[in-house]
This record gives C-alpha cells, structure tokens and sequence, in this order.
C-alpha cells in the first residue's frame, strides 16, 4: 500500500487492483467448468443428475435415446476436481473409489480420459454422441454448453 | 479353480497388459482391448481376546487375538485385473487374488472369471465366475480402497461369506426418469474350502435375485437367495445321536447339513449425497442346520472433511437359538445316559458359534495421497452370553458373552 502511495494511486485504485488480482487468481485456481456437447448434437440441455449418471456409467444413453460417450480429463486436472465437486459434491478421491467398484467387479471402465480441455472439446466437436466438460473460455460456434454447473 | 488353472490365470494376467502397452486408445469411445488394474490392502490387526482370533472371514484358518496378537492376514491382500473389450458387446474379466487361505498358504485364487455378453444396451449376460449381488458391497467387499470402513460389518456379511460363484448371470436395467432400476438373476454353485481340515462347503443350485433402485444420491436394494448346501464335516459327530432312536434320528436330521436349503434376503439403502453417507443393511438367513438362523443389520454414517472421513457404525447379529436341549437323559442307562449328555454339550458348544453380538465402530479414512488411503478403526464387540460370536479358534480359557476390542489399521490402494 505504502508503495502504491508514493507512486501516487489512490487507496480506492490499489484496493481496486487487489480486487482485480483476487479475481485472477480465483479464476486459475478455480477454473469455470461447462458441460458440452458438439453443436451437431441434437441434445440442448440436461440436469446436473443426468450429466453425473452419464459420467458414472450409470446412463449409457442421452434423454433422447441416442448413445452418450463421457469424455473425461486427466487425474488431478483442475477442470476434473472442479466438475466433479460441483456436480457430485465428490472428493478426487471419491471419484477414484466410486470406479475402484465398478471396475474390480468387470461392471466397466471409467470414461476415456484426456489430457487437456482442448483436446476433449476436439473429441466432442468429432463425434456428435460425446458429452464433456470443458473451461468456459473455450467455448465457441463448435460445441453447446447443456449445463453451466 | 485347480492349481495349474490358477497359474495360467496368474501368467495371463501379468502377460497380456505387456502386449497392450503399445496399443494406444484412438477411437473416441474407446479404450484399448486390454486394460489391466490392481488393488491391494496392508493392514494390522490387534485383538483384546486372546483366548479366540478375530476374522473377518470364516475361510481363514486364524487372525489377531490367539494365533497373532498383531495379525496381518485379517485385511491384508493384493488384487489383478484384466478387462478385456472383445467387441462393443463382448466383454472377459479374470481377477486374480492373493490373501491368507484357508490351508495357511498365499496362492493366488481365482476370484473372478467371466465373459459377459450386452445383448442390448440395458440387457446383459455373464457365464463363469461372479460375484453374488447380495449385498450393497459384497462384490467390493476385498477391495479395501472402494470401501468407506476397514472391512464391511463382519455381523451381517458373515451371513454370507462366500465372494464368488460359477454360472451364469443377467442383468437388466431400466432408466425411468431420474430413476435407475437395475434387476439382477443368477443360478451359480460354489465350492469354498474350510480351514483347519473341516472340508468343503459346496452351495448347489443356488439362485440369487437381486433389484437396487438409484435415485439421485440414493441406493435400495433388495436381495433374495436360495441354494442347497452341503457341510459334511459334522455328519460322523450326528450319526451319533441316531443310535438313540428317533429323537436323536430327529437331532441329526435337524443340524445336518446335507443339502439343506439356505435362505437369506437382504434389504439395504445407502444416501450418499458426495459429502457425507448414511449406509445401512439389514439381512436374514436360515441354513436349517448347525449353522442356525441370524438376523443382522447395521447403520453407518460418515463425513468428509478434506481428506478425512471419519465414521462410526452400529452393528448386531442376533441368533435365533444358541441352544438346544438336546437328547432327553430320563430313562437312559447309565452308561448311555453320560454318553448322550457328551454329544448334547458338543452339539451345545457347536450351536453356541452362531454369532449373536454386537459392535460400535469409530473409524476414519484418510487420503493421503493419489490413490491411497490410510484407515484407522476400533471395535467395541459385546458378545451374547451364549455365543462365541464371530470368533474362531476359541481356546480352552475362552468364556461366551465377552467384550473385545479391535484395533485395525489398513492402507488401501489401487493401480
């Protein structure tokens, strides 16, 4: 503060600019996730339950009866911990042990995982059966967003 | 599963994710044709009663308490998987575990063993080894990382402790809105071997129903099973009875059990909303033998607080009879009379070993780390006054109706 004084800034400004550095790092920190899927897809909107079951395995299909292929992002991603604790209220944890179940009894396999929010939202522009979850930022005239968590 | 069996099991699924490793997924849905996981636990158990070990399975010839006061064998255990992805509709699961068996030895057994069939997308069909559907975590109850406790209740999953069985299965799910309803139907057999020389358990013609309700955060499930089991361990100890006539012809037709119908249901509900979980079960089963008729439930509730989740569990077993009276003395000769009070204790003290306790659980899982968690549990078990409860390998100095204390600590994990 001291030396924002000396170079002649208001408090009001410097606190304005600590409010503007608070914003940032919450936005990095918490990156704002949005369900998608390809705007070739003829699903428009879906509930938080719905996205969750599909990304579970427990929904092999949308709404409409079309087939629903999740794409997930890596282990420790910052946009997977984020959709599944506002969607689920679970821990990355929890994710893990909800799919210790289903894999160790041959019920299935987790969602196909990639790397990078680019790179799911590739995949789902490619297929129009494919639901993900991607930074809001990147949302454009290729993809739908069905859910703003 | 034969010893060379098991081998070929083994060397397969530590083979083939070595062929894989080059295929990499390209297709949107998919993922490679194999893929291969592990789990495992490394836990200590520590038993107050040292006059019985404490197990949570009745397959293991010993645990914490007499045998070891520290044992490792109770939860320990390591786990491989390979799923393999034939086609979109065919599917092949073989899980291979290594734990404490009931001869002493670590070999690895096969757990699960089985192809599965989508005959459409809600309709399924599996032959070979699965798991029964009976209770909410029976078909996790070895994989410690996917559990919330150290182990599931022992008072109601000993109702049932057989993990696998060989036929057939089928599944049929139906999506009604925001409900999910999943109809399970097997008819399998099993061939479980018991510790200390006591012979097999065979489960014929045994036929499971199952149907669990998802709503949102919610699960209910409801369970059915009726299968014919044979324990040929005690007959020679009944025939003895039969040299008295009918009353003892009618004793050891009653506690034999040579095929006898074992009947069991279980209800169970789970709510958990992400944050925390209320869990519980209640089940019932009659084996119309020595084995006797247990009611059993239990209620666990838990919160997650960072990486910490602490919990506490009520459970109880009740027995329908610890007792019987056995061959009525009057009128006996005096020899016969001794003779006959003899088998009516040693029947007694067989009866006495149908659980009837209870037990109050603190616990807490903590994720430390990616894929690992550690987790801390102490048991208070109050014992019925004419039981053994859930303990095996009573010692001399053993008295019915105690208290034990547990203290377990496992590290969980999967890869």
């Amino acid at each position: 503060m001291k030396n924002l004084k000396s170079q002649g800034q208001s408090p009001v400004s410097a606190l304005a600019i600590l409010a503007c550095a608070m914003t940032l790092s919450a936005s990095v920190a918490r990156a704002d996730v949005v369900a998608v899927v390809s705007s070739k897809s003829q699903i428009t909107t879906l509930s938080k339950n719905q996205i969750v079951d599909i990304f579970l395995g427990k929904r092999t299909r949308f709404p409409d009866g079309s087939s629903a292929i999740p794409i997930d992002q890596a282990e420790g991603s910052t946009a997977r911990a984020e959709f599944y604790t506002r969607l689920a209220d679970m821990s990355p944890a929890q994710v893990k042990a909800f799919w210790a179940r289903i894999i160790f009894t041959g019920r299935g396999q987790p969602p196909r995982t990639v790397a990078t929010s680019l790179e799911a939202k590739r995949l789902v522009v490619e297929d129009t059966n494919a639901i993900t979850y991607i930074d809001q930022d990147l949302v454009d005239s290729s993809v739908r967003v069905v859910l703003t968590p | 599963m034969n010893q060379r069996s098991t081998r070929f099991a083994v060397v397969f699924l530590f083979a083939v994710p070595l062929c894989a490793v080059a295929n990499e997924p390209e297709p949107v849905s998919g993922s490679s044709v194999f893929s291969f996981s592990g789990f495992g636990t490394v836990g200590e158990t520590h038993s107050s009663e040292t006059n019985a070990d404490f197990n949570a399975s009745i397959f293991q010839p010993n645990g914490a308490g007499h045998s070891r006061s520290w044992s490792p064998t109770v939860d320990s255990l390591i786990g491989g998987q390979i799923s393999a992805r034939i086609t979109p509709e065919l599917s092949a699961v073989v899980q291979v575990i290594a734990q404490q068996n009931y001869d002493g030895t670590y070999r690895p057994h096969v757990e699960w063993a089985n192809i599965k069939y989508q005959i459409t997308p809600d309709l399924s069909a599996r032959i070979g080894r699965v798991e029964l559907p009976t209770f909410l975590f029976s078909d996790t109850r070895k994989v410690g990382y996917a559990l919330p406790w150290v182990r599931p209740p022992v008072e109601v999953y000993s109702l049932i402790p057989i993990s696998n069985s060989d036929g057939v299965d089928s599944s049929y799910r139906l999506n009604l809105g925001d409900f999910i309803n999943t109809t399970q139907g097997s008819y399998v057999q099993s061939n479980a071997q018991q510790p200390n020389n006591r012979g097999q358990a065979l489960a014929r013609n045994s036929i499971n129903l199952s149907n669990t309700t998802e709503y949102k955060s919610l699960t209910f499930r409801v369970s059915y099973q009726h299968a014919l089991l044979t324990i040929a361990s005690l007959d020679g100890f009944l025939d003895n009875f039969k040299m008295f006539g009918p009353q003892g012809i009618a004793i050891a037709d009653k506690y034999n059990s040579d095929g006898k119908p074992v009947v069991t249901e279980v209800i169970g509900a789970s709510y958990q909303p992400g944050r925390w979980f209320v869990i519980s079960e209640w089940g019932h089963a009659r084996f119309n033998s020595f084995l006797g008729e247990t009611t059993a439930w239990y209620a666990s509730s838990g919160i997650r607080v960072g990486q910490f989740t602490p919990y506490a569990t009520y459970s109880r077993a009740s027995a329908a009879s610890n007792s019987d009276p056995g061959l009525a003395l009057a009128g006996l000769p005096p020899g016969y009379a001794g003779f006959a009070a003899g088998l009516n204790a040693a029947l007694n003290s067989i009866l006495q070993q149908i659980p009837d306790q209870s037990t109050v659980s603190l616990g807490t899982r903590w994720d430390f780390a990616k894929n690992v968690d550690l987790k801390v549990q102490l048991d208070h078990t109050r014992i019925g006054a004419g039981s053994d409860g859930t303990l095996i390998n009573l010692q001399p100095g053993y008295r019915p109706g105690g208290t034990v204390n547990l203290f377990s600590a496992t590290v969980d994990f999967v890869f």
